[in-house]
């Protein structure tokens, strides 16, 4: 008798955790979903407004500390990178060596063109 | 030649004199007790002690002490290794644990500390790992910095197919249930249908130990090696299992929908994934922390872009690590005398079952959700068939099959969602049976 209620139980039970399981798993899936759907947008606009500030007119800004800034100078930085980008030489090895001249044949000195030696 | 042929011939000598040698003193040692007075027939004896020895040693050996079950494990493990080799199935599992299921495998006498249910032995000490649920965290962390989620950031709807396919667990639970499996033991066979090898090793661990005590009085079987050999097997049969359960339940239309691609993600919305997943998910399931934690951080350590170095090596040689001794191990702990029962038999039918609810479950609900979308926004029902974890090869099988009927249409990317939400829903459904029976 006693194994038969156990075994009854045990399925009711089973049951239970198959349906509180399943809306559990379900459940924390759709909040994590919804959340990315609409809780991370917000975070990072808060996010946004907390760091950066509400986004200012370009007339509002104040040029103060740029006075000094000429065209003139923005124009040789920008030389200057563009020539360093682009117009670079080629860098060249620093170490100078005497490099192994080919030997070419020269009979200048040759021992076959002796005065002794009768071709 | 003729050099190698001499020392050849003293080594294989030295080799022949040195047992005979070394057991004739232990022979002396263990049998002066008894025969002292025996000692005028010197020269036979010598030979009958060798001989003795040589019994005695062949009493050591696998060759007596073989059973077929060994034998036939023995060919499983074979079996896997070539499985792994010839069909690249998953064979970064495949041969650890074919290996391992042939190290398991091979005879001994007990009682000298060397199988791996022997307190004590080597691979007990490493077996201890896999028991008391170590390995499994260590994994998941790995794969945490593995994991891109943009994807399922990009598209959060695709997370609820993770949880569909996490029916099968529940349906598997309640078919063990009714083979009069006990409370315990059929949470952790349940699990084999989150295909997910850690997460089912983690929660037998703790449930279907051989410790724990059940309240009527009884200690629960420990099934923890029927049960990983099972999922890690089905886990390498997915490209078997899965795809004619897509044909049969997907029409060839439904296979050619074209997704549109998933928007760019943000490197904050990445940061932010991991700490609010974890907070959530550990809230509602605080018994899967070990899982979800290792995960979550894994991902953090690779999304946060300053920590590049660790998540370098949790992905690659901690992982690494802890995969070749868990499949070892687990291999191992098929030893044929503990392994070959009938339970082990159930749980593998169990499990093949429970890998097709799960497959269904995903496949279906992803059609299921395609009558609330409309136009651009519809998904293709194939790729629910990838919420059932088994990370990555799922979501490669998705991806080669919705090729087949369109050769244009690369569901990898929109298949990785559901993926990677499958992980995270078994082992909330873990977390939950834990909760429930642990």
């Amino acid at each position: 008798m006693t194994p038969q209620i156990l075994e009854i139980d045990q399925l009711s039970e089973g049951y239970i955790i198959l349906i509180t399981g399943l809306i559990i798993v379900f459940g924390s899936l759709i909040i994590l979903s919804l959340f990315f759907k609409y809780g991370v947008p917000i975070l990072l606009y808060v996010y946004k407004i907390i760091t950066k500030g509400r986004d200012r007119k370009i007339k509002d800004i104040t040029v103060a500390a740029d006075e000094k800034f000429t065209g003139e100078i923005a124009a040789a930085i920008a030389t200057a990178i563009h020539l360093y980008l682009h117009e670079k030489h080629d860098t060249e090895n620093a170490i100078l060596t005497i490099k192994q001249a080919r030997k070419l044949y020269s009979p200048w000195s040759s021992k076959i063109y002796g005065t002794q030696n009768r071709l | 030649m003729k050099k190698i042929l001499i020392i050849f011939g003293v080594l294989s000598l030295l080799i022949f004199i040195r047992p005979a040698l070394g057991l004739n003193s232990v022979q002396t040692n263990t049998e002066s007790t008894t025969i002292v007075q025996a000692d005028e027939e010197t020269g036979e004896r010598f030979i009958d002690e060798a001989i003795g020895g040589i019994k005695q040693f062949y009493q050591y050996t696998g060759f007596a002490n073989a059973t077929s079950g060994h034998l036939l494990m023995i060919f499983i493990g074979i079996v896997f290794i070539y499985l792994g080799i010839k069909f690249d199935y998953e064979p970064l599992l495949l041969i650890p644990i074919g290996a391992g299921v042939i190290i398991g495998n091979i005879p001994f006498v007990a009682g000298n500390q060397t199988g791996i249910y022997e307190t004590g032995s080597v691979l007990n000490y490493l077996y201890f790992g896999v028991v008391k649920g170590i390995y499994p965290p260590l994994i998941f962390l790995g794969i945490g910095a593995m994991t891109d989620f943009s994807s399922l950031i990009a598209n959060p709807k695709l997370m609820l197919l993770g949880a569909a396919a996490q029916i099968g667990v529940f349906a598997t639970f309640l078919g063990a249930l009714y083979l009069g499996f006990a409370l315990p033991e059929a949470g952790a066979i349940g699990i084999i249908g989150g295909a997910d090898g850690p997460t089912a090793i983690f929660l037998s661990s703790k449930l279907a130990n051989g410790v724990n005590i059940m309240a009527d009085g009884t200690v629960v079987k420990n099934l923890i090696g029927p049960i990983a050999i099972a999922a890690y097997s089905y886990m390498a049969l997915v490209p078997v299992i899965q795809p004619p359960l897509m044909r049969l339940l997907i029409s060839k239309e439904d296979r050619k929908i074209r997704m549109k691609a998933p928007r760019a993600v943000s490197q904050k919305e990445k940061m932010l994934f991991p700490i609010i997943a974890l907070i959530l998910t550990t809230f509602i399931s605080p018994s899967a922390l070990p899982l979800l934690g290792m995960l979550f951080f894994g991902n953090l350590l690779k999304e946060s872009g300053r920590t590049e170095r660790l998540a370098d090596t949790a992905r690659t040689k901690l992982i690494d690590i802890v995969t070749i001794l868990l499949g070892v191990t687990v291999g191992a702990s098929t030893q044929a005398d503990i392994f070959i029962t009938k339970d082990s038999m159930l749980i593998f039918g169990l499990g093949a079952i429970s890998f097709v609810i799960a497959t269904m479950g995903g496949l279906l609900f992803a059609k299921f959700m395609n009558l609330f979308l409309k136009g651009e926004d519809r998904i293709n029902p194939l790729i629910g068939a990838a919420g059932v974890s088994a990370v990555p090869d799922s979501a490669r099988v998705v991806h080669a099959e919705a090729l087949k009927s369109d050769p244009h249409n690369y569901l990898l990317m929109h298949a990785m969602a559901p993926n990677v939400s499958g992980v995270i829903g078994s082992a909330i459904a873990a977390g939950i049976i834990l909760s429930f029976l642990g």
